[in-house]
């Protein structure tokens, strides 16, 4: 009779009627399996796919009577293959959480009082429609700001395209420059294919462990077994176990550090350094893949100096590329070099030359000669490292091919961000660690359901007039966001609080926090005071839902529809059930359009005219209808997708295709096809960073007013703007960094992720633990020259000993408090949203800038610790309802 | 007479805890308790020459189980038919026994059916031919499950690979715990499950202003 009681019983017992297949609310049980040999009535398993972050790990969640009672993995996902992590595993919590927005809200008090009425979406749509109108009447659609995060769920198009239709250039992401992005740029331009972040669920050659043959792995500043434990962290579990090498880069010594044959502990902020270090020993020894620098990158190519442009013999015509100048050293001359090569040529890699009475070098003179001041030693003495464990690094990576540098986001923290990226590329790509097998470098196939990365709603960018992309804030600076069509977040807060050059008045946002997630949060609580009007879209109130005018409740993920491309196989996220008044955020951009429309926006009326939009699609009454769009280049409705779905597109043999700049292209006449670049071939010396400075080319599709200052073709390294080389008052370097309990500033509303992880733990090093008077579990205080909030300390000797780590933390049990939930531990009160920016990007400080630690008096009032205190946000059982039709 | 346990693979583990979400997920278990724990041993050594490796524990299924000796009712008993330690709920008057008996702190309490409870190995999800959520769900494929009486059983295979010297248990105190870690990669620690203080909140008590 033993273990007789499941959830359905024991609620049964209670009397409670119509609530036996809930999870409960009785503070104690939590949401339920399903009871194994009760009577199968009205249970289902669902195949969807989490988003709990960005990785879509496929699921299957077991639903009875309309309710979820059980997730597990699905292991049909060929990067998750089955396996799920403890954010996934929370969904029930978050989707039936007390908490949740349940209907559209109106605020009724002050702003900031949590007084709020309920309102009909229809009225809610009407009064943010009016509101923008109004807006763009008296002040021009540039008043009104839209923003989005990658945390809990996260919409990204959606935003920008509703931007373009309505008008306004300005949307920005606190990612973006300082998350992903500058790789994104980096590898485009100069490889013109995906980037290497397996937290992007991207290198993608390494999930069929047993097929690839790569002999070692780099993790420069990215831990998948935090940042992404079923996919990323389970795959690179798989490769050490079959005896690929890794190396590990981080101030953390991480799971994956600890597992890792060299951990090098680099002092934030100086990666670059280290990177230049990397690239000269490979350049010195003779490390590099001769053939394939010589003949697929444009290093030999001649530099005119004084331009800083590669020297031209010839325009291309027909699709070929430019023909280029190299130095031939059997004539002892300059020649042309008509694509792809010339056998008769015996181009220099290196050297200095006079052409045409011009000073010229070859891209890899230049390149020598910017890494060539950082010897080992000098990188150990900048990087605080070991210059024997460098070496070991550099040799387990280039003595071991194929091998692949994965870089992560640690390096878009701080405004060297585009240059590690671009010292990242080049490292791979002067060993030859692209396109062949074991690369992460790679132009696989894909399955063309898609015509934007990752997530399928149409940007359209070309419907923003040419006359308002010119008033994007930021837009003339760092014209690098044009690769993802976005605004600078620091130029929005500066127009904001100056009124230059001109002042923004309206502001939708659809993500977790902003007031935890953008730096400097003190600033935009008063850029907050300045603004008409705030509209926050979320599945849940947080810290920046108490300065809003309109609450929007958008759909967990488990109430949600997307297409989901995983490696071979397309996934279905599907609604697995649909509570209160909530939607799709993907369908509410659209509602928003549609009453724009109605209230005489003729741009957005007319998103709605399928002849109009061609290729940007019409705007959607439902995502059945979006989806269903995609999946009709399959020949199936989005319904008969989701129930044939997960599926394999293409067999894994067919899918990756390695080799592909070799593969003849007709267009060029049967040459072959080479890379994705104004050259075809990898631009490790990138002029094309020159041209996008001055003009904003080839992202805008207008020429732009220059930019201050040009963009360097080459990666070099800025030491911090706050430094512990000169910074006597802030001692101690501050990190940031995942754990794995948590996406961004997502899941602190969760008891089972709290009870694990309640408040953000500082790691300090023994040493100067003791020198500032920390010990191991006190409440310490963290100040920068912005402010100060607190963490419990951790004591350990697996930080670099200069350095300091706390994470991102905001506390939702104090959302009513006048803290407002985001003052107690947030580190981006400690972080710099002013200059320096990186040029390309207009990255601002989250990593690597100076603080003091002092003991506190204990924790922030109010905030819960123990795991009973996490009690009133267990999930209530909840009905289903039919979805809202706004 | 068979012995059903697990076999973890200590190299494997990468520390995400998600095996712990999993057991509450499937079994039903409050707030503050938990049937399985991950610890994190280290780092040790003095930086930068350090190690760390992540222990899941869970219920040991030892060979002459201490809990299931000191139960007054009968309650706490060893399955004739697969060796895993269960706590029929029926016979148990939640006197705690087991619990403090229990040398690994692996026996927790629900409080509302005043029952003591544990790790059955998800006996619900075996008997309809599932594997345990912890198992189903780990993202370092850490943790393995079976016979390891029969020498043709996985994860007895899985152990004949492993040079013995990389293969340990947790303290034996007589009881003969049944669970295998595998760790080639790093130096095992003696260390207990309930010694292991996972977050650093916990190590000074929680102290508010």
């Amino acid at each position: 009779m033993e273990e007789r009681f499941c959830l359905a019983d024991y609620l049964g017992a209670l009397g409670i009627g119509g609530l036996t297949d809930a999870p409960a609310d009785d503070g104690v049980l939590v949401p339920g399996a399903p009871c194994h040999g009760c009577s199968g009535d009205g249970v289902r398993e669902v195949k969807t796919a989490c988003r709990a972050c960005i990785a879509n790990c496929g699921v299957i969640a077991t639903v009875k009577n309309g309710r979820v009672v059980s997730l597990k993995g699905n292991p049909e996902d060929p990067m998750s293959k089955g396996r799920m992590c403890a954010k996934g595993l929370s969904g029930i919590q978050a989707l039936y959480h007390p908490n949740r927005n349940k209907y559209p809200m109106q605020r009724v008090g002050e702003r900031g009082s949590g007084k709020w009425k309920r309102i009909s979406w229809d009225e809610a749509l009407t009064t943010i429609a009016s509101k923008l109108m109004e807006t763009r009447e008296k002040y021009g659609a540039e008043a009104v700001f839209c923003s989005t995060g990658g945390g809990g769920n996260p919409e990204i198009w959606s935003i920008a395209r509703f931007c373009n239709i309505f008008g306004t250039p300005n949307w920005f992401e606190p990612g973006c420059a300082q998350c992903y992005l500058p790789r994104v740029l980096a590898y485009t331009m100069m490889y013109g294919g995906v980037d290497p972040s397996i937290a992007d669920s991207n290198a993608l050659e390494l999930y069929f462990t047993e097929d690839t043959p790569i002999k070692a792995l780099v993790l420069w500043g990215t831990d998948p077994s935090y940042s992404c434990p079923a996919s990323g962290g389970g795959m690179v579990a798989d490769l050490r176990a079959k005896g690929v090498k890794t190396v590990v880069v981080d101030p953390r010594f991480t799971p994956d550090a600890a597992k890792a044959d060299v951990w090098l502990p680099i002092r934030p902020g100086t990666d670059v350094a280290l990177e230049l270090a990397w690239i000269r020993y490979i350049m010195e020894h003779k490390l590099y893949d001769g053939e394939f620098v010589m003949k697929w990158t444009n290093l030999p190519y001649l530099v005119d100096v004084e331009t800083g442009f590669t020297l031209r013999a010839e325009a291309g015509k027909d699709g070929k590329p430019d023909t280029y100048v190299v130095w031939d050293t059997v004539t002892n001359s300059p020649q042309p070099l008509p694509y792809p090569w010339n056998d008769a040529l015996q181009p220099a890699l290196e050297g200095t030359y006079e052409v045409e009475g011009k000073i010229c070098k070859t891209g890899w003179q230049l390149l020598w000669e910017r890494c060539c001041e950082y010897t080992l030693e000098k990188a150990g003495e900048i990087c605080t490292l070991d210059p024997k464990a460098i070496e070991k690094a550099i040799r387990i990576f280039a003595d071991n091919t194929p091998s692949g540098l994965a870089i992560g986001v640690a390096t878009d923290q701080t405004p060297n961000s585009v240059q590690a990226a671009m010292a990242a590329a080049t490292i791979d790509l002067l060993m030859g660690n692209v396109e062949r097998p074991g690369a992460l470098l790679q132009r696989f196939r894909t399955s063309g359901c898609f015509d934007m990365p990752n997530y399928p709603v149409p940007v359209a960018a070309g419907r923003l007039p040419n006359e308002q992309l010119k008033k994007r804030l930021g837009g003339r600076a760092h014209k690098g966001l044009g690769i993802w069509w976005a605004g600078h977040p620091s130029s929005v807060l500066d127009a904001i609080l100056t009124g230059e050059p001109y002042q923004p008045r309206v502001w939708i946002d659809r993500s977790g926090n902003k007031l935890g997630a953008t730096a400097d949060s003190q600033r935009w609580e008063q850029a907050i005071q300045k603004l008409d009007f705030i509209v926050h879209v979320y599945m849940y109130p947080t810290s920046f839902s108490a300065y809003a005018d309109i609450l929007i409740p958008s759909e967990e993920w488990l109430e949600t529809d997307m297409l989901v491309e995983t490696c071979n196989t397309l996934v279905a996220r599907q609604a697995v059930t649909h509570l209160w008044e909530t939607m799709d955020e993907t369908l509410f951009w659209s509602k928003l359009a549609k009453k724009c429309g109605e209230l005489g926006h003729e741009a957005c009326a007319k998103a709605f005219d399928a002849e109009y939009m061609g290729h940007d699609l019409t705007y959607w009454d439902s995502m059945d209808e979006f989806l269903s769009h995609w999946v009709n280049r399959l020949g199936m409705s989005w319904k008969e997708f989701a129930a044939k779905a997960p599926i394999e597109y293409l067999p894994k043999d067919q899918w990756r295709t390695y080799y592909v700049y070799k593969q003849a292209d007709p267009k060029l006449g049967g040459l072959p096809g080479g890379f994705p670049t104004p050259s075809r071939k990898c631009e490790i010396y990138n002029d094309a960073m020159i041209t996008l400075g001055r003009t904003g080319r080839p992202f805008s599709p207008i020429d732009l007013e220059p930019a201050d200052e040009d963009y360097d073709p080459l990666p070099y390294y800025m030491e911090p703007v706050e430094s512990p080389l000169t910074d006597t008052e802030y001692p101690l370097t501050y990190t940031g960094g995942r754990v794995p309990y948590y996406h961004h500033n997502t899941l602190r509303n969760i008891p089972w992720l709290r009870e694990m992880y309640p408040a953000p733990e500082l790691w300090i090093h023994p040493d100067a633990a003791e020198k500032y008077g920390i010990e191991d579990g006190m409440w310490t205080w963290i100040e920068s020259r912005r402010g100060k909030t607190r963490g419990v300390a951790k004591i350990t000797q697996g930080i670099n000993p200069g350095t300091v780590y706390m994470e991102r933390f905001w506390n939702p049990e104090t959302l009513n408090t006048p803290t407002h939930g985001w003052r107690e531990m947030n580190v981006n009160m400690l972080t710099k949203a002013s200059a320096p920016f990186n040029p390309q990007v207009g990255t601002y400080t989250l990593r690597a800038f100076q603080v003091k630690v002092y003991p506190a008096d204990g924790a922030p009032e109010g905030v819960w610790l123990n795991p009973e205190d996490f009690r009133p946000w267990l999930p209530i059982p909840t009905e289903p309802t039919k979805e809202v039709q706004a | 007479m068979k012995q059903f346990t697990f076999v973890v693979d200590a190299d494997r583990c990468i520390g995400c805890k998600g095996c712990q979400v999993a057991c509450k997920l499937e079994n039903t278990v409050a707030l503050g308790q938990g049937r399985n724990k991950v610890c994190t041993i280290g780092p040790d050594g003095v930086y930068p020459d350090l190690q760390m490796y992540f222990l899941t524990t869970m219920c040991q299924q030892c060979e002459n189980p201490s809990c299931v000796q000191v139960c007054p009712t009968g309650a706490c008993y060893k399955d004739g038919e697969d060796g895993v330690i269960r706590i029929d709920r029926d016979l148990c008057i939640g006197c705690g026994s087991c619990k403090r008996a229990c040398p690994y702190d692996c026996i927790n309490t629900n409080k509302e059916l005043r029952v003591s409870d544990k790790c059955t190995l998800c006996a619900q999800l075996r008997e309809v031919g599932e594997v345990p959520a912890c198992i189903r769900n780990c993202s370092g494929s850490a943790l393995y499950y079976g016979d390891i009486n029969d020498p043709d059983s996985e994860v007895s295979r899985l152990l004949a690979g492993v040079d013995p010297a990389h293969i340990h248990t947790l303290r034996d105190f007589g009881n003969g715990p049944t669970v295998r870690y595998i760790l080639r990669n790093a130096q095992w620690k003696d260390v207990m499950p309930q010694d292991c203080i996972e977050h650093s909140v916990w190590k000074k008590g929680v102290s508010k202003a």
